[in-house]
């Protein structure tokens, strides 16, 4: 932790939190209403080491997203408009008030990419969601021949998937799609990118 | 102690930041870090106050005798597909139509067309001025001004003195792009070099005129020619004060020369707007430009430095050119609302920062802090 970051949670009141967390893997139902209230820059950063110490730098990314399991906490849920800023405080706290480790994810169709890229500073290890081709047709595991020449869309996707890829770079993370079947796949950094990786 | 901290330090010490410093920050992989530092700037210099304006943006002319690699706009000449210069009525005309609520300002940006008399541009500005006497005219980039130095035959004094008989008021910070010829030489090689650009600026400033700055991110420069772009700024405010705001515009691909490129991302608009802030000690605004970075991610950006969401805009049509995903206007109520979520106070500012008109800042409706406890008891239950 940087003496940056540990001044801001000190400043925000968050140390006894983060204190907690380290001790016994847990957050008091107490400290919600100190979190709802805190400065959101100060929350993340706590959210931010919370999800460095206990899942590391890998962000897992599921295309297209997997159905709901126990355990997930899946942002943005249904049933009302977030804004950005809403968003980002919800997944600090899932963050911080969820089990050690928890899987914090983000589902980029339902919030836009921007703001999914800018969640992985704000707790978040899981990127999930659909991709389409230019013409907007869906792209999905089932598409994909695996054989042989590639189609259009196999290429497509390859395509996208060095993009999003390229998007958790550049929010300095460690990307890995994870497949239907639970495989892994790790897609290589393009030759160049001007931003900080 | 880290560079980070060092630089902390440095900042809270209120010493100036060197170029090393610059790079340093661009490449921290800690945004949220760098956020927090450059908003501990943006609170001690406004605190919560957040700007915006109501305003216009007219372009007259897409005609454009450059041929800048991320123009997606300009066409480079008249009867070409697309190319399109209004009549002054025409211009006017948009105007008229909004007097029953009109804008406080009118930001007018063209293409550089070789073929309209100068006195198109005088008439264009006394127009406006004559259906609204009271309305601000910010107009023509330092590009354009020293275009029309060159190709009417005057200096960069003489053309901002006719200009501002004619009705101007300010300069907007458009044509800067990023100084250093490494990368200006390769992407707008025929318009005002920087030297050029900085000369109008200094020009304008002496005579009283009052700009801004802006700096074309996320293409084929590197975070050196970053430092160094804003560094220039930095200096000319140090030599000659006169800019108001900085706003860093993000490059968007579509349908121009660099469309092989990725646009940059939100994470780097939120860097950009960060290093931006804490490297420019001198300059009082830094905006999130929300047409170039979508509302979105403007409003987060208010938290990470910017103090300055710009206006209504009404009819961009340039970053909708190159892509933009962003709406082509909003209204006042909309900026209003966004500043609020972010936790800010809305402040409505006339081009020149004062204050128009205060907002109350937001109260939060009981139904969403409702949403938001059922929210908190689900990742509770968890816990438990």
């Amino acid at each position: 932790m940087t003496a940056l970051v540990q001044r801001a949670v000190e400043e925000a009141g968050l140390s006894g939190v983060l204190a907690e967390r380290r001790r016994a893997g847990t957050t008091h139902p107490e400290h919600l209403a100190l979190l709802r209230a805190a400065d959101l820059l100060a929350l993340g950063a706590l959210a931010d080491l919370i999800r460095a110490e206990e899942v590391g730098a890998e962000v897992r990314m599921y295309i297209p997203p997997p159905p709901a399991v126990e355990g997930v906490f899946a942002f943005p849920t249904d049933g009302r408009e977030w804004t950005g800023l809403e968003l980002l405080r919800e997944i600090a706290i899932a963050r911080v008030t969820g089990p050690r480790a928890a899987r914090v994810r983000v589902d980029w169709t339902g919030c836009g990419l921007e703001i999914a890229q800018i969640a992985l500073g704000f707790g978040a290890n899981e990127l999930a969601g659909y991709l389409s081709t230019k013409i907007g047709a869906l792209i999905g595991e089932s598409d994909l021949t695996g054989v042989g020449r590639k189609s259009r869309l196999e290429l497509a996707s390859v395509a996208k998937k060095r993009e999003l890829a390229a998007f958790v770079r550049r929010a300095s993370r460690a990307p890995v799609f994870v497949r239907a079947d639970g495989s892994r796949e790790t897609i290589e950094e393009a030759p160049s990118t001007q931003e900080a990786t | 102690m880290t560079t980070i901290e060092a630089i902390s330090l440095k900042v809270r010490a209120g010493e100036r930041l060197s170029f090393d410093d610059g790079l340093a920050l661009f490449r921290h992989p800690d945004v949220v870090a760098l956020g927090q530092l450059a908003n501990e700037v943006r609170e001690a210099k406004h605190g919560d106050r957040t700007y915006f304006n109501r305003n216009m943006r007219i372009e007259a002319t897409n005609v454009c005798v450059a041929s800048c690699l991320f123009c997606s706009f300009a066409k480079l000449e008249e009867g070409a597909p697309g190319a399109r210069t209004m009549r002054v009525e025409e211009a006017w005309r948009e105007l008229e139509a909004r007097m029953d609520d009109p804008p406080g300002e009118i930001h007018i940006v063209n293409g550089l067309h070789p073929g309209l008399p100068f006195s198109y541009y005088e008439e264009l500005l006394a127009g406006f001025k004559r259906i609204k006497p009271d309305i601000h005219m910010k107009c023509f980039t330092a590009v354009e001004i020293h275009f029309f130095a060159e190709h009417y035959g005057m200096t960069y004094a003489e053309v901002l003195e006719r200009l501002r008989r004619a009705g101007l008021d300010s300069l907007p910070g458009g044509g800067a792009e990023i100084f250093h010829p490494e990368v200006r030489t390769r992407i707008s090689h025929d318009k005002a070099n920087a030297e050029e650009w900085l000369e109008v600026h200094r020009v304008a400033h002496g005579m009283g005129i009052r700009t801004n700055a802006t700096m074309l991110y996320g293409h084929i420069e590197t975070f050196e020619h970053r430092v160094d772009h804003i560094l220039r700024i930095r200096a000319l405010e140090d030599e000659q004060p006169g800019f108001q705001a900085f706003i860093p515009l993000a490059f968007h691909p579509d349908g121009n020369g660099m469309k092989n490129l990725p646009a940059p991302t939100a994470v780097d608009a939120l860097r950009t707007v960060a290093v931006s802030r804490l490297l420019l000690d001198n300059v009082p605004h830094v905006k999130a430009y929300w047409v170039s970075m979508t509302p979105e991610v403007a409003q987060i950006a208010l938290r990470f430095g910017a103090d300055d969401i710009d206006g209504t805009i009404v009819h961009e049509t340039i970053y909708r050119a190159a892509g933009s995903r962003s709406p082509s206007g909003l209204t006042s109520e909309e900026l209003v609302r966004l500043i609020q979520e972010a936790g800010r106070l809305p402040v409505e500012r006339d081009t020149l920062y004062n204050v128009v008109k205060e907002h109350p800042r937001a109260v939060m409706p009981e139904s969403a802090l409702k949403v938001r406890d059922r929210k908190a008891a689900k990742h509770l239950e968890v816990l438990s």
